[in-house]
């Protein structure tokens, strides 16, 4: 691989690019593949086999030939709302795990570059946060503020977007409150129980990082459920 | 769903070059039976033998980084290995789940 290559594939991934890298195994040749852009004469006639394992997120050797394909996805979008302690380790758990991570919180005595360097946070509400990051059925939310006026509308906006994971802190007895409240504002019991709550899956510990281990293991699990 | 799990093998492998050091990328193309790491598992290997990320559990690794080493001696720009199920005899490299691996070698240059 040309040094070139392989700097232009750091800075798509930076980019948050979708893109695959294909390889021909016979002459050692590699380049970039993206959507609706050409290639070189070397992979050219093999354009419809690799759009197909691009498609279907897949890294192979197209069949009967030396052409490896290899796709990178864009990371799953994480929102955290509150920087509350449990997020600093979420987010350090999470930064192996190449999930790509917002932390909202209002109150701006939390939400420091100190206590999160090199982290996007918005230091606004949810409602006002949402508008600037553009979420589907791939993102997760993680709410731990404990707070309704904070939590609640990043959870009614999780739900009506589908969010493919949703938790929230807080004990039984909290969520239930939350339930409540959510079924007044006229969201269905279906979609009130995608959240899951209490947050995380039993592993027993109380300390933040535990707690945020177990999150990170069950977004991880619901991840793969899909 | 599928996530990128992105072990920043390739940002590492740009370090290194950045550091001066020669860098043969060892990429997992082809899998047969049960293996232990995924096809597009990488690791790297400098022209010490230092080498960073994983192709297998720990099985072939120092395979890997022998064959690195040999063509980056030979100038070969790429190569490809493969690595099959491992019998008892105990310094054999091999696989000991009993699947088969292809491994692509390159150098970046």
């Amino acid at each position: 691989m040309q040094l070139k290559t392989l700097q232009e594939i750091i800075k798509k991934k930076e980019n948050k690019s979708e893109f695959a890298i294909v390889t021909n195994l016979a002459t050692g040749n590699s380049e970039i593949f993206e959507k609706g852009k050409s290639l070189s004469k070397d992979f050219d006639q093999f354009k419809n086999q690799i759009n197909a394992i691009y498609q279907s997120k897949k890294n192979e050797v197209i069949e009967g030939t030396d052409i490896f394909v290899e796709s990178y996805i864009r990371p799953i979008k994480v929102i955290i709302v509150g920087a509350v302690h449990i997020a600093q380790y979420l987010v350090n758990f999470a930064s192996s795990l190449n999930f790509e991570i917002s932390v909202i919180d209002p109150r701006g005595y939390f939400a420091t570059e100190q206590r999160f360097p090199s982290m996007k946070i918005i230091n606004k509400w949810p409602d006002e946060a949402f508008k600037e990051i553009e979420t589907d059925s791939n993102s997760a939310l993680i709410a731990l503020t404990h707070d309704p006026k904070i939590d609640d509308p990043a959870l009614q906006h999780a739900i009506k977007k589908k969010f493919y994971y949703i938790g929230a802190l807080g004990s039984k007895k909290t969520h239930e409150n939350r339930c409540e409240r959510l079924k007044k504002s006229g969201f269905s019991d279906e979609q009130i129980n995608q959240i899951h709550g209490p947050i995380g899956i039993k592993l027993g510990g109380k300390a933040a990082p535990e707690i945020a281990l177990s999150i990170i293991a069950q977004l991880v699990a619901e991840t793969y459920k899909k | 769903m599928k996530n990128s799990f992105d072990e920043k093998i390739l940002d590492e492998a740009n370090d290194w070059i950045i550091a001066n050091q020669k860098v043969v990328l060892a990429t997992v193309i082809q899998t047969w039976g049960s293996s232990p790491r995924p096809t597009g598992s990488r690791m790297i290997v400098n022209e010490k033998g230092d080498f960073s990320g994983s192709v297998s559990g720990g099985c072939v690794e120092s395979a890997v980084v022998r064959e690195c080493l040999g063509i980056l001696k030979e100038k070969k720009p790429f190569k490809k290995i493969e690595f099959k199920i491992s019998n008892e005899s105990a310094w054999e490299v091999g696989l000991a789940c009993g699947g088969e691996i292809a491994i692509y070698l390159e150098q970046i240059n």
